[in-house]
This record gives structure tokens, sequence and C-alpha cells, in this order.
């Protein structure tokens, strides 16, 4: 039986453009959750967020990231395909995933398994066919110059790294909110163990950092009111909410034997993955973490792990009351006395909710402990809630050698996936 | 050097539902797509803004029909409303009441479909000249907006609305689709299944092309010039990884991508291998899409039985291979045989799927 492994790694986040600075800033046990800059966010109800510390998303920028491309990413950019940041984001974490996985012309078989976050709205758009009291949809439908867009289309980012890489494989574009990430590797890895494709570029990418997107948010009453850099404490007694983050992850994920036979490194195996849903209600997950319980109970069958051999779980953690109580439940239900030992972090407090992208990043940063020995912490958690009894890791950093490692995403309307990762020799 | 291709092995289906212009019911949908019953009238939803567009629209459900909750369906959108009622009537026609919690759910949706009301409050509240002021926007917009609209947005709800309403648990994917992703849901059924990640799913597509945005996107990029009626519906099969006298069999489901629309269908039909079908079920995702899907079925099975779900329905977008399969049960279920549903899509990829009857009309 094939086993599937990562080989490169990309990420764009708010520590910057990279893998490295990434690992870097959790590593320091950093925060990069800060002052919104891309928009005037000054009357909205909240004003930070994880924000990739660039203010306009544009050609100029996507080239600097990413050189020798200039004539196409000139091309998508007059095609207002960067004014959804989400897109350029995509971009700059495949290629840098691409690169580092050792991938050319040779890998062009490679299929394609992203997740993307909601349509961009785009409002700038509908205000010029604003009359006052409505919107006139029929001008809208005639196409003036220029032309009147509502929204960028959910498979964009796909599309451009497609044509980007050139890819000829299988593509599956995930629409699962911020379960989706993890279940767009996953769904890699299942293509690559049924012989679908030699390997898979996958991941996802995600803004909501946008008036729409944002403001949406603030309606739902899911953010931390508190409009400070430690608005997300997860499995904190005093956590309030979340802070939302941008970024995207991406991964070359493909067969170790092929891959060891290119002379690729692999990362990271791709030892299981489990998904269910929480069919409970759609404003709060199921209280008793049954539903998350049943994925991770899938994953670590498929990856035939013991609970216990779990070293470490980056949780979905993300710092609302409701969320963090229910999947320490369900932490506690699959790991039993276990739990006591098996250390657990969230990333949230530090980068944000990726949403969509968040399975992914969350991936990435177990490259940390499976990489550079270390666990990420869990930033702005300072006293921890009784409610969620686990052995959740502070703020800093700790020194740790998992052999195995479990992430948690799940996703608004209850969808909830969990990936278990392992250590290659 | 990579692992040999595996295929999932074939699933019983014992149970289906659509939500077409032809109604609530996948009985009596292939019969009416093979006698040709038009089902186009101008739509309401489009009346509005377009009045007079043809329109392939699903009719209100008649009273007692409609599954879902008055109060939860406020909250969804049209797709996910359809998609709602259709998992009610499937999970009811497979007989399955218990043990939900583990019955997967694999389905192919579009774009998301907000009610344009909410829009046109926002805008109303910080629109001016042309221009957007960011302050109302904080200030006035969104506060003229439901709280919830999150919830009609998000394209994944178009799943999760309907598993919440039938405690439907197991695993689960949502694929975006362009129509191959709604072959893509079923053939991840097909490996749910297969892997024993669950012992029964649900799978298919839902969407609407009568979305007021949807519809206008279609408008900027010419589809409705091209000839694209547009429609919209919900179809679901019911899985089993067995059963003794199933309505019929899922045999084959695959996706294939080519340098075009014609190399994929090709490549999607030598990699399920049909043979000779006895009924041939096309589902293009718009005309350029139904030409091509046309083109191969004219030089592979000359002279074959050939239904064109897209005739009859419209584009119902992500919602057409899933409304596809349920006409090609109908017509295998009452009549036997096997029948290849073919579609073919915006995103240079074709999907397949091979249905034959199960002894249970």
């Amino acid at each position: 039986v094939s086993r599937a492994v990562i080989t490169g790694a990309g990420v764009v986040s708010a520590f910057g453009v990279g893998l490295e600075p990434f690992l870097d800033g959790l590593a320091r046990g950093a925060t990069a959750v800060g002052p919104i800059r891309s928009f005037d966010a000054s009357a909205f109800p909240v004003r930070v967020a994880g924000e990739v510390p660039v203010a306009e998303v544009g050609p100029a920028w996507v080239s600097a990231h990413l050189p020798g491309h200039d004539g196409a990413v000139a091309r998508w950019g007059a095609a207002g395909c960067f004014r959804d940041r989400k897109v350029a984001f995509a971009l700059l974490a495949a290629a840098e995933a691409w690169r580092a996985a050792g991938c050319g012309p040779g890998e062009r078989a490679a299929g394609l398994s992203v997740a993307f976050g909601i349509e961009h709205t785009l409002f700038d758009d509908l205000a010029l066919l604003f009359d006052g009291r409505d919107v006139d949809w029929a001008r809208g439908a005639d196409a003036p110059l220029p032309p009147v867009r509502i929204r960028t289309p959910f498979d964009l980012g796909a599309r451009v790294l497609l044509a980007h890489l050139a890819l000829e494989g299988p593509v599956a574009v995930h629409a699962s909110a911020c379960a989706g990430g993890a279940l767009a590797v996953a769904h890699a890895a299942a293509l690559v163990e049924r012989g679908a494709a030699p390997l898979v570029l996958c991941g996802a990418s995600d803004s909501m950092l946008e008036p729409f997107g944002f403001g949406g948010f603030c309606r739902l009453g899911a953010l931390s009111p508190r409009s400070e850099p430690d608005a997300c404490r997860p499995f904190d007694r005093r956590r309030d909410g979340l802070a939302i983050g941008e970024g995207a992850a991406m991964f070359v994920v493909e067969d170790e034997a092929r891959a060891r036979a290119r002379g690729a490194r692999p990362l990271a195996a791709v030892l299981g993955w489990g998904s269910s849903q929480d069919g409970h209600r759609l404003t709060a997950p199921r209280p008793d973490g049954a539903a998350a319980l049943r994925a991770m109970e899938a994953a670590l069958r498929r990856a035939r792990v013991a609970p216990e051999a779990i070293g470490y779980v980056n949780a979905h953690g993300t710092g609302t009351p409701l969320n963090d109580v229910a999947e320490a439940r369900a932490l506690r239900a699959l790991l039993g006395p276990a739990a006591a030992r098996v250390p657990v972090s969230s990333i949230k407090g530090a980068v944000g909710h990726l949403m969509a992208a968040s399975g992914a990043i969350e991936l990435a940063a177990c490259l940390l402990p499976l990489g550079r020995d270390l666990l990420p912490g869990t930033a702005h958690h300072r006293e921890r809630d009784p409610e969620c009894d686990l052995l959740v890791v502070g703020e800093a950093p700790a020194p740790a050698r998992p052999e195995a490692v479990l992430s948690n995403s799940f996703g608004f309307g209850g969808q909830n996936a969990a990936v278990v990762l392992g250590r290659c020799g | 050097m990579t692992a040999p291709r595996r295929t999932p092995g074939s699933a019983a289906i014992v149970g289906a539902a659509a939500a077409s212009a032809y109604g609530l019911r996948w009985r009596g949908l292939g019969a009416a797509l093979r006698d040709a019953a038009l089902a186009f009238a101008p739509s309401a939803q489009l009346g509005a803004t377009h009045p007079g567009t043809l329109a392939s629209e699903v009719p209100p459900a008649r009273a007692g029909e409609d599954p879902t909750d008055p109060k939860a369906r406020k909250l969804m959108s049209r797709a996910a409303h359809l998609a709602a009622m259709a998992l009610s009537r499937a999970l009811a026609d497979a007989g399955i009441s218990s043990g939900r919690e583990a019955v997967g759910y694999f389905l192919g949706l579009g774009a998301s479909g907000g009610p344009i009301e909410e829009l046109h409050a926002i805008l109303r509240a910080c629109a001016a000249g042309g221009r957007l002021d960011l302050g109302r926007f904080a200030r006035d917009g969104l506060p003229a907006t439901s709280p919830l609209l999150a919830f009609h947005l998000l394209n994944n709800l178009v799943l999760c609305h309907g598993a919440i309403a039938e405690g439907v648990g197991g695993p689960n994917a949502a694929f975006h689709s362009r129509g191959s992703g709604t072959f893509l849901a079923l053939e991840e059924a097909l490996w749910a299944l297969d892997d024993g990640a669950c012992e029964r799913a649900v799978a298919g597509g839902a969407d609407s092309a009568l979305h007021l945005g949807t519809y206008v996107e279609l408008l900027q990029g010419g589809a409705i010039a091209e000839g694209l009626v547009p429609g919209e519906g919900a179809a679901l099969l019911a899985l089993s990884r067995a059963a003794e006298r199933p309505l019929g069999w899922l045999d084959r489901c695959a996706v294939r991508r080519g340098p075009d629309l014609r190399a994929a269908a090709d490549a999607v039909w030598d990699a399920v291998d049909p043979g000779a079908p006895d009924w041939l079920v096309l589902a293009p995702w718009g005309p350029p899409a139904r030409e091509t899907l046309r083109g191969v079925a004219r030089a592979r099975l000359p002279g074959a039985a050939v239904v064109d779900a897209s005739a009859g329905l419209g584009d119902a977008l992500a919602a057409a291979p899933a409304l596809a399969c349920a006409a090609a049960l109908d017509l295998v279920s009452a009549g036997g045989g096997r029948a290849l549903v073919l579609g073919a899509g915006l995103d240079g990829a074709a999907g397949a799927a091979i249905l034959s009857s199960g002894g249970r009309g």
C-alpha cells in the first residue's frame, strides 16, 4: 500500500510570506494579531485581525514574492484576480510548496485539491450600479465598460493555480468552510493512495479581511469584542471569541516511494483522516463533542494509531466559549487517561482564524513538532478554563518529539475534519 | 513510480430524491425527459428584474410536501432549501430512519446565494454617488442586515442545513462544481462506502441559476446569449454497500480532465468503459458542453437512445449531473438495463456515472 507524504509546504500568514517566517514566529511564541491596515476599520465594532502584512495586494506585491513570472502576474492583476486577496495568497503559497518539493515539468500530472472560503463580494462595483434606491441589475446584465462584477468566482484561485503550474491531474475544489483545508489535504492523500495521481498540490487559502466579510463576522457575534492583540485566547477561562486571520497553506503530497526515488525529502506522512457532521445546530457545536470525536476516531483508525500514541494535538481551538469546551470534551473522550499527558495547543491566538484555510495552516504548524521538535504554544492562554480539562501548551512553545500528531478542524455548519500526520524516517 | 490506479466497488441505490421543474419526485423524471416534456416557463424568481426570462424553475411545494422547518428555511439559500428537501425525501425513500449519525453525505454545489434584499439594504445605508462609504457601512450598513446572513451565504451550508435538519452525521464533503464536482461527490461517496468509512451515504448536487447574482453572472459571461436556459434543482441518491433488490446500482463514477472538453469526455468514457448502455443521459453545463457531449454520443453510440437532461431541465449547474442520475435511475428501475450519465462543464472536466437496474422497480 502506498503512503502519502508531504514533500513541500508553502505558507502566507500574518507572520509574512513563507513557511519559515511562519514556523519562526510560532517558535518564538510571537503573536501577529494586530490592528487592521488593509481597509479603514476604524468604525467597525472590532478592529484587529491576523492580517497578512500587506495593505494592498496587487501585481507588484505578488511579483516581489514570485520573481520570474511578471507577465503572468500582470495579466492576472489586470483581470482583477488579486482584488480577492486569497487568490494571491494561494498562488504564493502554492509556488513555494511546489518549489520546496523540487517539482518541475516532470510533475505536471499532479492533481489539485484545494479549499477556499466564500466568494469575495465586490461592493465597490455594486455601488456603481446603485441608483440611490436599488441596484440596477439590468444595467449590470449589459456589462457596461468597465464590466461590473458582483463577486469573484469561488474557484478563481484554483484556476490561477492550474494556469500557473500547468497541472494536468484531477481537480477538487472543496467548499467546507473551516473544515475545508483539512479535507483538501486528506483528499489529496486519498488520491495518491488510490493511484489517481502521482502527486497532488493541496491546501487552502482564505481572506475575510474585506469590509463585507469582516463585517459579517462582526454581525454574527463570533469575534472577540476586544480590539486587542490578545483578542483570541483559546481554552482560557477569559476567552470571549475568535480573531479573524487570513492567509494560505499549500502542500505537495505524493507517494512516498515516488518521492524518495526522485530525491525529495518527506517532511511528514499523512497517516489518516476522518470527517463527520455535527448535524446539530447552525449556531453552535454539539456540546458533547460527539461528532467531532467520530472524526478523530476515524482519522486514528485509518492511521492505525492508538489514541495514546498521539504525541501532540493541534486543536481547532477557536477561543469561542462553546467551541473550546466541546472540543475539550471530545479530546478527553478520545484520549481517555492519556489526556493528562498529551499536549494540546491552538495557534489561533497567534495568527487568527484563517477560516477555510485554518485546517491547512494548522497542518503546516504541525511541521514545527515534526521538523523542529517544538510544540507551538497557545498565544494568550494564561488561565486554563476548568471546563477545558486538557494539557494545554501555554504561551511558550515546548520542546517535544512526537511521532504522530492530530490536527482538528471544525467548520461553520458542523462539518468536522481530523488529520493525523506522522514523522518520516 | 505511482501506485496502481484503483477504482471503488459499486454501491446499491436504495433511495433517491429530486427537486426539479417537474416537481419533488424522481420517479417519472427520466420518462418525462425521454418524452421531451418541456418544463420551461417565465421565471418567478427573476420576474422583478428580468421579466419574461424562460427558466426551468422548481415549483412551490404543495401543502405537506416540504419537510423543512419554516424557521430554519428562513436561513436557507434557495439551493440549501432544495438540497434539504431532497435529503429528507431521499432518506425517507431509502427507509433510513435510524443510525443517521453514521450516514455519509457528499454534495456538489455552486455559488453562494444570499438574499438580494440584504445586499440592497446595505447599499441603501452606505452607498452614494457610485461609492461606498466605509464608515456608514460599519455604522449603518451592517446593522441593516440579519446577524445570521452568513448562514445564507456560506457555500457549504447547502449541505449543512439539510444535515442538521435530518441528523445526518457521517463522513462528508462538499465540492464546488461547474459540472464535474458533482460527479466527484458521487465518486467520493463510492469510495467512502468502499473503504468502510460508512455503510450508507447520500450523494448528489444542488444549485440554482435563478439566484439573481448567478443569473447576472451568466448574462455577463455570455452564457445566456449562447442559449443557456437557467435552471435549478437538487437530486440525491441514497447508497448502500449492499442491499437485496435495490432500486439500482451505481456501478462506476469517474471524472477526467483533458486539453479540451471533447478530450475530457472521451477520457471519462474510456475510464468508465460503459460498453453499450441502454440509455445515455447527458448533463451538460452550458451550450458548448451540450454540443460536445452530443458529438461524443454520436461518435461512440450512433443510434443510441439519448436523453439530454438540459433539454427539459435547462442548465441546473451543479445540480445537473445529479438530476440526470435521478432521471437515469427512473429509466433503468422502470425498464431495466443500464444507463450512462455523461456530463461536462466549464471547468474543462467531464464526469460519467453508470447506473444499472437493481430489480426493484
